[in-house]
């Protein structure tokens, strides 16, 4: 029984199970990325200087009272808001619920508005806060997308007359990365009198994303998606928008989101937003051309692969592809063996692989294989090589045995 | 040593816990899989826990401390067309079904082979105490586990024997202790975890309330009916015949002068037969939807038949064999021969096949 005691605290046999398996290269930059050095940096900074409650009276909470404020400014500056227009949440699930139910609990039901409207494409956060609504007494209109997973401002024209307490349209999706005409759809609610909400957590740091650029009431960010802390992220509420709280208690955050503030983690915030933001243009471009790259060798090795959403204007570091011919279930894993770290469509809360919804809407079978393959600061061209060695090895694997 | 690829079923029990450790231990190359049956969200009850969520969690963490990769695979459809389904006809049909037979045998061994193949895997295990064997011409055979009390081979006769060939049984040679003893040596966290019992897909152990959800509290097999005796005299009713299982006493009413038993159901009728427990005992059974773990038994063969999970099996003669069914009867009649349930015809501790009493 040696081998078991000899591993330590991890792996009771690693050494059994590695040897011959390569390093995994990652490729779910959209679920999460890597922490930056100098969000970790600024952040420790924050922790080991003394961290106060910023509501506190004396000294030390008026100094984190300052470093909130000045994360804050700087997260604004960037979207061009107002210092007074962001409230920081948990993140970016919480952000679209707060204004979503926000926007449904304060001016919905008894008075002009009935309804709630969102695209079927949305991120579970904003569909699950729209049901919610629902069973709360709004009437829920799902706006369809084509067959690129793009929305069609008209059709958003057509529901504006069942008075939707807020229209939520993401920028840019997360798993298929197609960017939505946001600016249009955010004239047509303006004018209409109908709060506009949209989800930026994937657009967010690669596109630009402003505010004083487009007429949107509501925005929701996320930090870790952009290398900052998981934890936080910010609803842009814009000044006069009704909104209700979802929770309640001292005050903080304009009453918006009571709570103790997480000062070192919208520091980390801040700190990733203005790398990203300062990165973007060159970024964008960088990704854009690796991307091309995957793309390119996966259609030139696979027969039948489908880039989802081709044509339509996309993220330039998401990639959804299918795979006609394999079993949709086994594609994720048999590439995470192979060493190359994906994303399937949606994941429910088991690990089980389910059809992704946002393909669906598109009107995928989901008989395929489909992946998400997502880029980030620290792909390289190897990596993408590699990656698309490893792929095509998969595939024919795969194919081999559904058709043997 | 041959090192293989393994795919082990792990439900987050230590059995599977052990047997994937002990797989580790012995230098495979080993991958945990968890298969997620259906969305406990889908039963009713207030409760918005998914899956067996808690076995994925569970098995997740083991496979975390072996250092393996753990995946989920979804079986919903499956599990509901074959075992789900399959429980709900027979009971419509007055029969008392095993649906951790079916699931086993039809199909998460299976379709973990199946799965286990497409990610390069050589061999599949789980946590069943029972074993396998290699015979003179080299045929695999299937054996009862050696601990006696523990011993899970009755759920396996339904495996196709092409699928046995490459089933491993790590945990078949131990103990129950000695599983629990050795899981907690190696400090996999669900080495005290206690067993589950119910039916998977029916927490609350209510099936009752599961089958009025299914066919619809309407339906024939629930409604009430007349409860008559085996010479055709009337002494009461009955709830709904799904509700009865042969050799049931509660729930039969009371007041009769002697204690009264189910000897069957008549769906035609919508009648409960109920008799004593003489009445009960039978010596003749056959089994139908029949699978044989190799050659199969001759007419007149001796071999021992097992006709309940937790009872023994007793010495039988083959009477008969058909394609698809066999006969045999017991040496002793046995009470509560039950419809839909597991006949498992055994010789000493191999397991020759079985088949649902029919």
């Amino acid at each position: 029984m040696e081998a078991w005691t000899a591993s330590g605290r991890r792996g009771i046999s690693r050494r059994a199970n590695r040897g011959g398996e390569m390093e995994p290269i990652y490729l779910d930059h959209a679920a999460t990325t890597a922490l930056r050095p100098e969000v970790r940096e600024a952040m420790l900074s924050v922790w080991g200087e003394g961290l106060g409650n910023p509501s506190s009276v004396h000294r030390l909470g008026r100094t984190s009272r300052s470093r909130l404020e000045e994360a804050r400014e700087r997260i604004a500056s960037i979207l061009g808001a107002k210092r007074t227009e962001i409230v920081f949440t948990g993140g970016g699930t919480e952000a679209d619920n707060l204004a979503i139910l926000g926007r449904w609990r304060a001016v919905g039901g008894a008075g002009e508005f009935g309804s709630v409207a969102c695209s079927a494409i949305e991120h579970k956060a904003v569909l699950g806060a729209v049901r919610q609504a629902g069973r709360e007494g709004a009437s829920v209109v799902i706006l369809g997308v084509d067959d690129r997973g793009e929305v069609d401002p008209s059709s958003v024209a057509e529901v504006l007359s069942t008075r939707p307490a807020v229209v939520s349209v993401m920028w840019g999706n997360n798993e298929v990365g197609t960017i939505q005409p946001v600016a249009e759809i955010a004239a047509l609610c303006r004018a209409a009198g109908v709060a506009f909400h949209t989800d930026a957590v994937q657009a967010f740091g690669r596109t630009k994303v402003r505010v004083d650029e487009i007429e949107c009431d509501l925005l929701s960010l996320s930090a870790h998606k952009i290398g900052g802390p998981t934890g936080i992220g910010a609803l842009y509420v814009r000044t006069g928008v009704e909104l209700d709280p979802l929770t309640f208690g001292g005050g903080q955050e304009r009453g918006y989101r009571p709570g103790t503030e997480n000062v070192a983690a919208a520091v980390g915030f801040a700190v990733a937003a203005e790398l990203a933001e300062r990165e973007r243009t060159s970024e964008a471009e960088r990704l854009t051309g690796l991307r091309r790259r995957l793309e390119t060798g996966l259609l030139d090795r696979v027969p039948g692969l489908i880039i989802n959403g081709q044509g339509a204007p996309r993220l330039p570091h998401v990639l959804s592809v299918s795979v006609p011919g394999v079993d949709p279930e086994s594609l994720v894993l048999m590439l995470d063996l192979e060493g190359l770290a994906v994303s399937s469509g949606s994941a429910c809360q088991s690990g089980a692989v389910e059809p992704s919804h946002v393909l669906v809407a598109m009107g995928r079978t989901g008989e395929e294989g489909t992946v998400r393959l997502s880029l980030g600061r620290t792909t390289t061209e190897q990596e993408i090589a590699d990656a698309i060695e490893r792929f095509v090895a998969v595939v024919d694997r795969a194919r081999a045995h559904a058709s043997a | 040593m041959d090192r293989k690829t393994v795919l082990v079923a792990m439900s987050g029990g230590v059995d599977s816990s052990l047997a994937a450790a002990l797989l580790v231990e012995q230098g495979h190359r080993v991958i945990g899989a968890t298969m997620k049956t259906f969305c406990y969200s889908e039963v009713s009850g207030p409760s918005r826990t998914c899956c067996g969520l808690e076995g994925i969690m569970d098995a997740r963490r083991v496979c975390d401390r072996l250092g393996i990769p753990h995946y989920v695979f979804d079986m919903e459809e499956s599990f509901t067309r074959d075992v789900i389904d399959d429980f709900v006809r027979e009971y419509a049909a007055g029969r008392t079904p095993n649906p951790c037979v079916r699931c086993n045998s039809n199909t998460k061994i299976p379709d973990l082979l199946r799965k286990g193949r497409m990610l390069g895997a050589d061999a599949i295990a789980t946590g069943h105490y029972a074993r396998t064997v290699r015979d003179g011409a080299g045929e695999v055979r299937l054996l009862r586990g050696r601990d006696e009390r523990k011993d899970q081979s009755y759920f396996l006769w339904g495996v196709p024997k092409e699928v046995l060939e490459h089933l491993w049984f790590p945990v078949g040679e131990l103990t129950k202790g000695e599983v629990r003893e050795r899981a907690r040596a190696l400090g996999l966290a669900t080495a005290d975890k206690p067993e589950s019992q119910e039916i998977c897909f029916v927490p609350t152990g209510d099936y009752g309330d599961f089958l009025a959800q299914r066919l619809g509290p309407e339906h024939p097999a629930l409604m009430p009916g007349r409860l008559v005796t085996s010479a055709g005299e009337v002494v009461g009713e009955h709830r709904g015949y799904a509700r009865y299982t042969v050799g049931q006493r509660r729930g039969l009413g009371g007041g009769f002068q002697r204690p009264l038993y189910v000897l069957g159901v008549r769906p035609a009728t919508n009648e409960v037969v109920v008799g004593t427990a003489e009445e009960l005992k039978r010596a003749d059974l056959t089994l139908g939807d029949v699978n044989w773990l190799g050659v199969p038994p001759a007419v007149g063969d001796r071999v021992e038949v097992q006709i309940r999970y937790r009872a023994p099996a007793v010495p039988a003669v083959i009477e008969s064999i058909a394609p698809d069914a066999v006969a045999v009867r017991l040496d002793d009649p046995q009470r509560a021969i039950t419809p839909g349930q597991s006949g498992v015809i055994y010789r000493g501790d191999i397991v020759l096949g079985g088949g649902r009493i029919r």
